[in-house]
């Protein structure tokens, strides 16, 4: 069936006959495949998240039988709250470093264990080896790096040093992101190494044949080529970081202080600390917000590349 | 297939090439050195926590937190396994993690290449707005969703089923295979499928037959991906099961985390056990990496 | 293939494909049916995350000889992690699935009785004609019982006896000046020791009640005035200024910010440190991981020449009835029978943890030297948790917690740390 590209048609001649004759199923097809996510998506996650943010307009909402409309006071309430502000800026950090981090490893490791010049056998091994952190829940993950980093554990015992890593105002937010680079380069790495055997060798023959050196290649060719899932893989991160919640909440519970307070954890503790379960539907909403505008240029971007 | 001793590339085009080594094959030789440093080093970083996991899994509580650490301490033993295989409940909690998560994994990828295909190779109204929306809704808080989230799925009567978890886990695993789907066909060139469709062929067909495949690889990254997001969700797990013998792993880890103590050594042999069969499943579907669109490695 | 054939058959697949979604949900709609009565049955539902903490079968082996006493009424254990018990049962209430009995702590109690999710057990024990005399205590809001503690798991002073020895210091010390003294000595040993442990990760942040708190009541000291916070007073004021001191002293074990009570009793079993306020339920689980460990147990100390009887903290399981139950009698049939003098003596001694009923007596205060030293520390004060009962009473120990830890870092003085405090929780109030 040739052309079912219904708006701006490449220039690339399609022939039109049967076109004309069926324009209905044209524009139903597609949507034939997306019915079962649309059924799915609707009763199980758009109706919940509508609630929710009902929710962020009414006062007292869960505790009180008649919640009342309260417009938009609970946003002010959030948005004046000099912690949800910190929690901002740290969630910015934690995310912008773990995403950018991730992407950096995941590439590495991915075009290391893609590279031609070792053999089969130790490949598979090492690719075995380097999906290990992937393999754990997040409360394992912050138990074992609580283990890991106690002032009296092993990684004070190897560097010979009493840092207190987790404990420490200043350094905990670097070890929390740090953590999260571990446990989540993975996701990068396989989702990368899966691209990398899409790229025709052709290209990098060619590339090769113009006198390119593997710099040049890597850049020229492997990214571009890769360019798609980069972006899908980035804004994925980007959100799934965004509301980390687990690891940060059982390494450090959002401390010392508010060093590591997160939006995740804010939101958690103003559900199940205080039990204002509007103002938490409100940092939620908020949440929602942000990450819409990055679905507005991930969406603007899948057209682009049409 | 090169055992490596020669320091031959792997597509073995140097290897006729005869002694005095080329200028290309000492380079080559510098830069294996180079990658295999660059791998075992990337391997300590990923592999040296897990290795301390497996051996506090071997011993007892205190010798976890003994000042200086060893990796093998005196009482070694694999008692924390047996506490766990001998507990038919905790037996259990694998046995339906593993019904889930299969579950879950084979009907992401069904519906999501589907989505996916109309994503990449459509062009219908309403497409930027269902796109976002699939996006965006994933970026709630699932701790505020539980609440009228829990509601919806009693009302529907899911609760304490596997359908329930099962239904649950593709809502948090569909926008993410969707979206590195799209990403996938994205990369195979259009060419390809229009041909066969220009052929008469049905759109399907063009699916099927040429675009599945052809991104085996990346089917294969998003089924594993997904797998382990079923297999660790936690919160959503706990609340929408309530009887021992629904519980999934994870809660079964959580469950050693007591209100006044830790099993240490059995969260982590219970994190080990769950673990290897993923890295099975991993190590199985690795095949499917070579074989892709082309073969992939950078010939000279 | 004709173009008409060819475009059947891809209808028919993706109609197949959301058939069979839709089919999973209708399912699963029919499929999963309501628990409870069955055969003229009643099947009370206790969620609680005390099974999972006892020895494996234990708890239900109780349930067992309940059902067994009796007959017509079935008890289905629901059990979870203690971390996660507050939210599951917050969102079973909003569910309305909430279990009949449940599983409480003190600091909940509050915010469950004002949201109605928990029922008023005055009215309850006078329906059912229940004598309360034999109860330890009663948590009560408002005027109301909410909850009864069922066993109660006390904080003394645990003291490593072969560390103080070392240090040159014969006895466990019994005021503020000894213990720093000797938290000072033990620390002085070197060799990655340290005098005292004090956890106050902001994700359970009950170290600073049973941590820091406890040496306000321990000298007979409150943190409240008229039912309303009072941090700013004498009592707290001292306390906090002695808990800094100690940590400019340097002798309190290093992370503290992020540490748990978990952590604290690891660090004790595994002797790098000198005392530690902790729970009685750890007296088994120190001595079957240490056995080689010399410690003993005696009060918190109090503030130089105190004479009064001295508040010792406490954390209670505790248990309520649900507002929602269809059989309130039998969950207080459930009740009654955990707080009856043998069924409590029983619990509180496979627990470690003193008994909800003043009758009982469980088993090791006869047989354990350890267990009857704690129980005559326990007799001899009274037990103190101020926490217990207020309204966000985990909110409350956060606040003060997160305060606290800009206090030791440095970052204020102990009076503007208690007034951001007091303004803090008179907020939540």
């Amino acid at each position: 069936m040739q052309d079912v590209i219904v708006a701006p048609a490449p220039p690339a001649a399609t022939p039109q006959p049967p076109r004309k004759r069926r324009p209905f199923r044209k524009t139903a097809e597609p949507f034939g495949f997306l019915a079962p996510t649309l059924v799915l998506m609707f009763v199980l996650m758009v109706i919940p998240v509508v609630l929710v943010v009902g929710y962020s307009f009414m006062d007292n909402v869960i505790l009180t039988k008649e919640p009342e409309f309260v417009g938009v006071d609970n946003f002010v309430t959030v948005l004046t709250d000099g912690v949800f502000l910190t929690a901002i800026r740290n969630t910015l950090f934690f995310t912008i470093s773990s995403v950018v981090a991730h992407l950096v490893i995941g590439l590495g490791f991915a075009m290391l264990l893609n590279s031609p010049l070792i053999g089969t056998v130790s490949r598979a091994i090492f690719r075995a080896l380097y999906i290990l952190p992937w393999l754990f829940t997040a409360a394992v993950i912050a138990v074992l790096w609580r283990m890991l980093l106690a002032p009296n554990g092993v990684v004070n015992f190897l560097l010979d040093t009493d840092v207190e890593w987790l404990a420490s105002p200043a350094l905990a937010l670097g070890t929390v992101t740090f953590i999260n680079i571990w446990a989540g380069y993975p996701f990068f790495m396989v989702s990368l190494l899966a691209g990398l055997q899409g790229v025709p060798a052709q290209l990098h023959e060619a590339a090769t044949v113009d006198g390119a050196n593997g710099w040049q290649r890597f850049w020229s060719v492997t990214i571009p080529q890769l360019r798609p899932i980069i972006i899908s893989l980035t804004l994925l991160d980007l959100i799934w970081t965004s509301q980390q919640f687990a690891l940060i909440w059982m390494t450090t519970g959002g401390g010392p202080v508010n060093v590591t307070e997160m939006l995740s954890t804010y939101t958690y503790k103003l559900a199940f600390s205080r039990y204002e379960f509007a103002l938490a539907s409100t940092s939620a909403v908020l949440v929602l917000l942000m990450s819409m505008v990055l679905a507005f240029f991930y969406v603007r971007h899948q057209r682009a590349e049409d | 297939m090169p055992k490596t001793r020669t320091s031959t590339p792997a597509d073995g085009s140097v290897r006729t090439a005869p002694r005095p080594r080329s200028k290309i094959e000492r380079r080559r030789s510098r830069q294996r050195v180079g990658v295999v440093i660059g791998l075992v080093l990337g391997a300590i970083f990923a592999a040296a926590p897990v290795l301390w996991m497996l051996a506090s899994s071997f011993k007892s509580n205190t010798e976890i937190f003994e000042f200086p650490p060893r990796l093998i301490t005196d009482n070694f033993s694999f008692d924390a396994y047996t506490a766990i295989f001998s507990d038919p409940e905790k037996v259990q909690f694998f046995v339906n993690s593993y019904v889930v998560s299969f579950s879950v994994t084979t009907l992401t990828l069904l519906v999501a290449i589907h989505a996916a295909y109309a994503f990449s190779r459509f062009d219908f109204p309403g497409k930027r707005p269902i796109n976002m929306v699939i996006v965006s809704v994933q970026a709630v808080p699932p701790i505020t969703l539980l609440i009228p989230y829990f509601g919806i799925v009693v009302a529907l009567g899911l609760y304490n089923t596997y359908p329930g978890l099962i239904l649950t886990y593709m809502v948090f695993t569909l926008p993410y295979a969707i979206i590195m789907l799209t990403g996938y066909l994205n990369t195979i060139p259009k060419e390809l499928d229009e041909a066969v469709r220009m052929d008469g062929a049905g759109s399907l067909t063009a699916l099927w037959r040429v675009l599945v495949p052809v991104s085996v690889p990346g089917i294969v990254s998003v089924g594993v991906y997904t797998f382990m997001i079923a297999w660790n969700e936690y919160l959503f797990a706990l609340t929408l099961t309530r009887t021992q013998d629904m519980r999934t792993v994870p809660i079964g880890i959580q469950l050693l985390m007591g209100q006044h103590s830790y099993e240490w050594n059995e969260i982590m042999a219970m994190s080990i056990l769950g673990s290897v069969p993923v890295l099975v499943l991993f190590l199985f579907f690795q095949r499917y990496f070579i074989s892709g669109l082309t073969s992939g490695s950078v010939k000279s | 293939m004709s173009n008409e054939a060819q475009g059947r058959r891809r209808i028919v697949l993706v109609a197949g494909v959301t058939a069979a979604t839709l089919g999973l949900l209708a399912t699963a709609g029919c499929g999963a049916g309501g628990s409870g009565d069955s055969g003229g049955d009643v099947t009370i539902e206790f969620a609680q995350w005390w099974e999972p903490e006892l020895p494996d079968g234990e708890f239900q082996a109780l349930m067992d000889e309940f059902e067994k006493q009796n007959p017509g009424i079935k008890v289905e254990l629901i059990s979870g992690p203690y971390a996660a018990t507050k939210e599951q049962l917050f969102a079973g209430a909003a569910s309305g699935t909430m279990p009949d009995v449940v599983g409480l702590d003190g600091a909940w109690v509050s915010d469950f009785a004002s949201q109605g999710v928990i029922t008023d057990l005055t009215a309850l024990m006078g329906d059912v004609g229940y004598d309360d005399s034999e109860l330890a205590s009663q948590i009560q809001v408002d005027g109301s019982t909410y909850m009864i503690p069922v066993v109660n798991f006390v904080y003394p002073m645990f003291t490593n006896d072969a560390l103080l020895a070392d240090a040159g210091v014969d006895a466990p010390p019994t005021n503020r000046t000894e213990f720093a003294d000797a938290a000072a000595a033990v620390t002085d040993l070197g060799d990655n020791t340290s005098g005292w442990i004090l956890p106050l990760s902001l994700e359970t942040p009950n170290g600073i009640q049973n941590d820091v708190m406890s040496w306000a009541w321990a000298s007979g000291g409150t943190m409240l005035a008229d039912g309303g916070p009072d941090v700013t007073n004498d009592d707290v004021t001292s306390a906090v200024e002695y808990v800094q001191g100690m940590w400019d002293d340097g002798v309190i074990a290093p992370g503290s910010f992020t540490m748990k009570e978990q952590d604290k009793v690891e660090e004790f079993t595994n002797g790098r440190v000198g005392m530690m306020i902790d729970s009685l339920a750890h007296i088994n689980l120190i001595r079957e991981a240490n056995p080689d460990l010399e410690f003993s147990i005696s009060a918190v100390p109090a503030e130089d020449g105190y004479e009064g009887e001295r508040g010792i903290p406490y954390a209670s399981w505790g248990i309520g009835v649900a507002e929602s139950s269809e059989h309130p009698e039998e969950a207080f049939k459930l009740v009654e029978f955990l707080m009856s003098q043998e069924t409590n003596a029983e619990l509180s001694s496979i627990a470690g943890a003193f008994p909800g009923n003043t009758k009982s007596t469980p088993d090791f205060v006869a047989d354990d030297e350890l267990f009857a030293e704690a129980f005559e520390i326990y007799q001899a004060g009274y037990p103190a948790n101020e926490f217990t009962g207020l309204p966000v009473a985990e909110q409350l120990m956060r606040l003060f917690g997160e305060q606290l830890q800009v206090l030791l870092d440095g970052g204020q003085t102990v009076e503007e740390m208690l007034e951001k405090t007091q303004a803090a929780w008179e907020a939540e109030f």
